[in-house]
């Protein structure tokens, strides 16, 4: 062994766990993009095949009941790191050999080898949305005005704000006391605590037991488990409760005063601990003493709890991973070979102080010899929209197929993953035309491609032609989605004949050279990046699990990971003009995050904004304004709007199949476009359906599942209008109107 | 291997040993293939971007200056024209010229952008990248892809590429990348044949090692064998006028050549070529005795030297240090003994075996040979012993040649033999004179010494030392102890009737009037006769000494003539433009050692061979100083250089406190650079006329360091010869390799 300590990180950096109804059925979080979860026991020892792969769980409903669905847990590993070259580490055992930090109260730390015999994990889960301040589009992302409304902003007094926030306390398990729950005090679900400190008391918040329709006494719980000797953390997040200390209704489809949900996150720190044997000497004899001791995971974790992934399998149009990545190549020198300073070596870009991430963000720029691959950075770019065709109607009036993979459609692999080879380059102008129609990141409120064209024809539509982070007010408008900056460049690379087909060079040896996530990840990079890959990385209006402050480099310690803030026992923070009234804890993102402070930014009851993301009609009359008013003054002006522009169709389906090859019904049928169908959804979340995949290739489909049709009735197919029923159409409106 | 094996060739070896490690299958490389067994493939095409093979270094220098956009990075260039004929029409990115928009769908068309280049290239002719913008150079096999592939290295490092080669059934040992680079490294012969032909080249490729080896100070920098004056061109320094007694034999032999050809136009006195021309303008034009003595003389001197570096850049004119012979000539002075002065051997009198060949055939006009056979032995014997004579009568007294002169029209002139024998001389050494006579002018002064030419310098103001203006003129004491000079030089002629009773003689029979001023037989050397003292090619060793001796009194006085609006005619120049021997592009020296040190690798040590400098030089010089030359600045990292003398094996961890050898530590400052690519680029040479631009801020510099005292300890401690040595510091105190790029290291010797 080496003369270092270990490093020792918890993997995934940012874990997902998603809301369920069920009373203990829950499943694992997937590792890979665009899979089915991972079948488990009831402590979340995962299921495997005989080749050691995941068992998938197709099923997410309870077997015996539609309005039921299971949990996503999150499950957190720790991982040891030999020294600073080991980029992969690997998961450590019970009895495992590390080489420890030992410090006691009254030695000096020194370092020690020893054994794991268990981790003590704790997490602090907390749902803070009604204690900030309203969600109103982009306004907030670079700080809050003094006049920025706060939601319930009736509660001015510090305390009572707090009161606002669901604050359970921080619960810590391990092996021995393996099961908590982040719930009430005195309440039923805290009654399978077992945790380790569970009769140490918190001055806990939780909104009044009366809120209708459903009362919330639970944020989730935690279990350990070991599995082939691993000692793993699983999180379970709420049960999808929602409701109002008022009458309950929907007035907004993101700020609602008196609403409290069941959503969190929260930070997840580890303590390993070990024994080793210590030697002292009494005169010449050798005393050997069986000592136990403790030492931090250096690296901690946090984890996000989201509501149901309807289509585990299809990929959303940009992924947390990729959203996240972009910024992490750009800011933080995550990727040097694609971003940073000549040469693009990584001896060469290791900025550490922020000093020398000033200069590096000063010098770095986009590594014109690098050569994206095809399958990895490109086709999920090109393939993605293709699968949207299953939860949404692309053309209503066209009919057109403008994503064909199929030969001779524009988005054929097998002509656009051909480099050019020998100086033939058979394809450049189709790459060309692609990279042209792609949206930049100048022309967030650019509808069509500018340029030349003939008249008598249509412009081509620039992609992706998705809802944006503001199509709604008139403050800081982004009308439209474009890809992250770092996936246009591979674009650009790709255009000009830059790129290499990984199945060309090193297919032989890489059977799965189409689908590089096609294993389970066995690092913890790998882990970490694969399970942000199910979350939507985009539009952030406000965003699906998590919102625009991930694109803050300011929330993270390094690439991936949440800074934790420190924060006493139920002070966490308030917002500020509230917080100086009598100097309480205000948000300093510059000291890192507390618990609930990643998913605030979240619409509240999160039902409302998630029935509402289907599409959009944006107004794109004038770049600048989203919201204009010619009437007010006989303006003349001809006004355009972009019809039916689908906000996230793989994260909220709008027309999906019935069945395997079945016909195209509302996927909400049953669930009215308006306020009072917000309202429902609060209820119906639990008994919408599923969808999975069936086939390969282009001939993949998807089509829906365990649709609760006893609760919401037959699902309705376009076109048809029956009364009463939705048409899964639904315009977000701008929430200061 | 067995002597009986059949001795395959490398690049035979090459291609077993990709074929071996890529197995069954080959994967497309991008439509190459198995790319290694078409050598013209192998050799010229590029693996996504990756050039597999560097360009040869002299192809590449090629393209920097004249390329068109990014043409510089050689990688990033289609290899063939047939590759770059497709998309990549013109220059800097022009590319709409290669879209046939006419032929598109409207949609299309309509999206036909110029596609935006991520980065624009590097269009501008520079001097190069230098050592901070490029790294230092590598060998050629380290510049190519096939082997920082097999190596692993980035970007085959996994972070772009995989390692090579893909899909390969084996990865490559070290044995076997290093069989492939060193067939790169030898220019990759295709046969046998052309691996012996280019055997001989490959210490061209060892170079490059030991361009490492010299950076780390492993290897000594050896004493550059160019001419002074190369090496400081080289590097754009001064003009070096050195004291005669240090140039080479080469830059005594440019010199002579010079002047010979200088006396062939000697029948066009108009001539600007002709050696005449110059001598003529002290004749007509020459300033004495009051204060434009020192500075007319200083532009006859620059124009005169400007026009020998038309015949040859590397010629600057020597002086002639007199006090460096003060000791030799304490006898030689004030006495009756003629011609024994001792002047620099570089100006005496002697014979070469071609001068001899010469003078053998030479026929007197009865077509008799004009040397007996004694004369031509004893001759021999002066050639094979290449004896140096003070005058041409020295020489012929020790042939046993008679001086003769003989009556033409009354005028005493050299008799034919003499005359041929002195054509002969002055052509083997154009610097000798045959009207000098160096030594005793009967009672004199003193011959200078060094202690009198400092009490010279000591004056401070510049009309004791330099003379009065015009209105209040009267001589400087620089030009008294330069009068006696030109009269020690000259000397008296003993073969004149005023000066030999014997001589008295032969005129008296040869029915001669001694004429002072005769041509052939003057009563005193020409030296002695400012109307024609140009004439003797020593003058300009002589006023180059004066020069000197005025340029070091500027150093330590600021007093100037009075007048320094006058023009120095012929010149339209004015004393004024006279100031400053730097502006004129020239200094003084003692002796120069340069060592050529290669920029292209970032320097860790310099050690330095002895510099092998005369006793002479070791023993007199006034001040000694190391120069550092063309210290690179773009882009670079701060780093101390520590210099020691005849400390071979200093290092890091040498001491400087205390130490002998220690001389100085300086501290480089440079800062990042901003700009485009290319930006921190060496500056161009400044090549135009009339580029009046300042000095280029990325232009290299130079540290000049006094190495007075340490030399004066190393010798005093015993050494013989003097070595220097650099030592690269980190600012954190660790060795660094890529912070100090250099082009040499010189140690200056001044009087």
């Amino acid at each position: 062994m080496d003369n270092t300590y270990t490093t020792f990180k918890i993997h995934p950096s940012i874990g997902i766990a998603r809301l369920g109804n069920t009373d203990d059925d829950f499943y694992l979080t997937p590792e890979q993009p665009g899979t089915l979860p991972i079948a488990c026991d009831e402590m979340g020892r995962e299921q495997k095949d005989k080749k050691g792969n995941p068992i998938r769980v197709s099923s997410f409903k309870d077997d015996n009941d539609l309005s039921k669905i299971k949990k996503q847990a999150a499950r957190f590993r720790v991982f040891a790191y030999k020294n600073e070259e080991d980029t992969e580490g690997e998961e450590i055992k019970i009895g495992g050999t590390y080489n420890f930090i030992y410090q006691t109260a009254v030695t000096a730390p020194r370092m020690v080898e020893g054994k794991v015999t268990d981790i003590d994990w704790t997490v602090h889960l907390a749902n803070k949305k009604a204690s900030w301040y309203e969600f109103q589009e982009t306004d907030g992302q670079e700080g809050y005005a003094p006049s920025h409304p706060l939601r319930n902003p009736e509660v001015t007094q510090p305390d009572l704000r707090r009161q606002l926030i669901i604050d359970p306390g921080p619960l810590t398990v391990n092996l021995k006391n393996n099961k908590g729950a982040f719930a009430k005090f005195g309440s039923e679900s805290k009654k399978m605590d077992a945790s380790k400190h569970k009769k140490v008391s918190y001055p806990q918040t939780f909104p009044p037991s009366d809120i209708q329709p459903n009362s919330i006494e639970t944020l989730g719980s935690l279990m350990v488990n070991e599995q082939e000797k691993n000692i793993r953390l699983i999180v379970l997040g709420g049960n999808g409760n929602s409701g109002s200390t008022n009458t309950p209704v929907i007035e907004s489809f993101v700020n609602n005063d008196g609403w409290f949900d069941d959503i969190s996150d929260g930070p997840v720190t580890a303590k390993i601990e070990y024994t080793f044997t210590d030697i002292t000497y009494d005169g010449d004899k050798e005393i050997k003493t069986k000592t136990s001791g403790t030492m931090d995971v250096q690296v901690p974790a946090w984890v996000v709890v989201g509501y149901p992934r309807y289509v585990p399998e299809m990929e959303d149009m940009i992924t947390m991973d990729e959203k996240m990545y972009d910024l992490f190549v750009r800011k933080m020198a995550y990727d040097p070979q694609v971003f940073g300073v000549p040469p693009f070596t990584q001896e060469n870009n290791s900025p550490k102080t922020q000093e020398e991430f000033d200069i590096w963000r000063n010098e770095a720029h986009y590594n014109p010899d690098y050569y994206p691959k095809f399958y990895k950075e490109l086709w999920p770019q090109l393939r993605r929209p293709d699968d949207f065709k299953y939860t949404f109607v692309f053309d209503f009036f066209g009919g057109g197929d403008p994503h064909n993979r199929g030969t001779g459609g524009n988005l054929n692999y097998e002509t656009l993953s051909i480099p050019p080879k020998n100086g033939e380059d058979p394809y450049y102008r189709l790459r060309q035309f692609v990279l042209g129609i792609m949206r930049q990141t100048n022309q967030l409120n650019d509808y069509e491609v500018e340029g030349n064209y003939n008249s008598t024809s249509n412009k081509p539509r620039l992609m992706p032609m998705l809802c944006g982070n503001n199509p709604l007010s008139n403050t800081a408008p982004e009308k439209f989605l474009s890809m992250t900056e770092t996936q246009l460049f591979f674009l650009k690379q790709w255009a000009n004949g830059k790129f290499v087909n990984e199945c060309d060079e090193w297919g032989e040896s890489n059977k799965n050279c189409t689908n590089p996530w096609a294993n389970p990840p066995t690092t913890g990079v790998g882990i970490n990046r694969g399970v942000l890959s199910n979350v939507l990385g985009g539009a952030f209006c406000p965003g699906g699990e998590l919102s625009w402050i991930v694109d803050n480099p300011a929330i993270y310690s390094e690439p991936y990971r949440i800074k934790h803030a420190t924060y006493i026992a139920g002070g966490l923070s308030i917002p500020q003009p509230i917080a100086n009234t009598d100097g309480s804890a205000a948000p300093n993102l510059a000291e890192g995050l507390e618990p609930g402070d990643l998913t605030k930014y979240i619409g509240i009851p999160w039902q409302a904004d998630f029935h509402e993301c289907t599409f959009q009609n944006i107004n794109i009359t004038y770049e600048k304004w989203n919201n204009i008013y010619p009437e007010s003054i006989g303006d003349p002006v001809e006004q355009q709007i972009a019809y039916n522009i689908p906000w996230w169709p793989a994260h909220r389906p709008i027309v999906v199949p019935e069945s395997l090859n079945g016909s195209q019904v509302y996927w909400a049928s049953g669930i009215p476009n308006n306020k009072a169908g917000d309202l429902q959804m609060v209820q119906a979340w639990k008994d919408l359906g599923f969808l999975i995949a069936d086939g390969t290739g282009i001939t993949r489909q998807f089509y829906q599942v365990e649709r609760n049709n006893d609760a919401l009735g037959d699902p309705v197919k376009p076109g048809d209008r029956v009364l009463g029923q939705s048409f899964g159409e639904s315009n977000k409106e701008n929430n200061k109107n | 291997m067995s002597g009986k094996k059949k001795k395959i060739s490398q690049y035979e070896q090459v291609k077993k040993i990709l074929n071996t490690l890529q197995g069954k299958t080959v994967p497309s490389y991008q439509g190459l293939h198995a790319f290694w067994l078409d050598p013209e493939t192998f050799i010229t095409a590029s693996l996504y971007g990756q050039r597999l093979i560097a360009p040869k270094e002299d192809s590449d220098s090629g393209q920097t200056s004249h390329g068109c956009c990014g043409s510089k990075d050689s990688s990033s260039v289609p290899a063939t024209t047939k590759q770059s004929t497709k998309n990549s029409g013109g220059c800097c990115g022009s590319e709409e010229s290669s879209t046939d928009a006419a032929s598109l769908e409207p949609a299309v068309s309509a999206v036909q952008q110029p596609p935006t280049t991520t980065s624009i290239g590097d269009c501008w002719p520079s001097g190069g990248s230098g050592g901070g913008g490029g790294g230092p150079t590598q060998k050629r096999s380290d510049q190519s892809a096939i082997i920082t592939g097999l190596k692993g290295h980035y970007p085959f490092d996994g972070s772009i590429f995989p390692k090579l080669l893909w899909d390969a059934a084996a990865v490559a040992s070290a044995d076997q990348i290093q069989i492939i680079a060193n067939w790169i490294d030898a220019d990759c012969p295709l046969t046998l044949e052309e691996e012996q032909k280019r055997a001989a080249k490959v210490t061209e490729v060892s170079t490059n090692n030991s361009r490492l080896a010299l950076a780390n100070g492993e290897l000594l920098h050896q004493v550059s064998k160019n001419k002074t004056n190369q090496d400081h061109r080289d590097n754009k320094g001064l003009t070096i006028r050195k004291e005669v007694s240090s140039l080479t034999p080469e830059e005594l032999g440019t010199f002579r050549e010079a002047l010979n050809c200088m006396f062939q136009y000697t029948d066009y006195w108009q001539d600007e070529r002709s050696f005449d021309y110059w001598a003529r303008i002290h004749t007509d034009s020459c300033q004495h005795g009051w204060e434009q003595f020192t500075t007319w003389h200083r532009l006859y001197l620059y124009f005169f030297e400007q026009k020998l570096q038309d015949y040859n850049q590397d010629i600057a004119l020597p002086y002639w240090s007199w006090t460096d012979y003060a000791d030799q000539n304490k006898n030689t002075f004030n006495n009756k003994e003629y011609d024994l002065g001792v002047l620099p051997k570089a100006y005496g009198c002697y014979l070469t075996q071609k001068g001899l060949d010469k003078l053998k055939d030479k026929k007197t006009s009865e077509g008799k040979s004009i040397l007996n056979k004694k004369e031509i032995s004893s001759l021999e014997k002066i050639v094979k012993n290449g004896t140096i004579y003070n005058s041409g009568l020295r020489f012929l007294k020790a042939a046993g040649i008679p001086y003769e002169i003989i009556n033409v029209n009354n005028v005493a002139v050299w008799s034919d033999k003499i005359k041929a024998i002195y054509d002969i001389l002055k052509e083997t050494n154009p610097l000798w004179f045959p009207n000098r006579w160096p030594g005793s002018m009967g009672p004199l002064s003193q011959y200078p010494t060094k202690e009198d030419i400092n009490l010279l310098l000591s004056l401070d103001n510049f009309g004791d030392f330099g003379g009065g203006p015009s209105y209040d003129h009267h001589y400087g004491s620089l030009e008294k102890v330069h009068n006696g000079m030109h009269n020690f030089s000259g000397g008296t002629n003993p073969t004149y009737p005023d000066n030999s009773d014997e001589w008295k003689k032969i005129y008296k029979n040869l029915k001669l009037t001694p004429d002072p001023q005769s041509k052939e037989n003057p009563i005193y050397g020409w030296m002695t006769d400012n109307r024609i003292t140009a004439f003797d090619p020593l003058f300009w060793a002589h006023h180059s000494n004066v020069d000197r001796i005025w340029a070091r009194w500027q150093e330590l006085h600021t007093g100037t003539p009075q007048e320094m609006n006058a023009v120095l005619a012929p010149w339209s120049m004015t004393v004024q433009d006279t100031m400053s021997i730097q502006k004129l592009g020239y200094t003084y020296m003692k002796d120069s050692v340069f060592y050529d040190v290669s920029s292209k690798v970032g320097l860790v040590k310099f050690n330095s061979a002895p510099t092998q400098v005369s006793t002479n030089t070791l023993d007199t010089h006034r001040k000694a100083e190391i120069k550092i030359h063309r210290v690179q600045r773009g882009n670079l990292q701060n780093a101390h250089i520590r210099v020691f003398l005849n400390a071979p094996e200093a290092s890091i961890d040498t001491p400087t406190k205390g130490n002998d050898h220690f001389v100085e530590e300086i501290t480089t400052f440079h800062g990042s650079c901003y700009g485009g690519p290319g930006h921190c680029n060496l500056p161009l040479d400044k090549t135009r006329q009339f580029d009046q631009r300042q000095l280029h801020h990325h232009e290299p510099r130079n540290y000049k360091i006094n190495a007075t005292d340490a030399v004066q300890r190393i010798l005093n401690n015993g050494a013989k010869d003097i070595t220097i040595q650099l030592i690269i510091i980190g600012i954190d105190g660790n060795q660094i390799d890529n912070a100090v790029y250099i082009d040499g290291v010189s140690l200056n010797f001044m009087d």
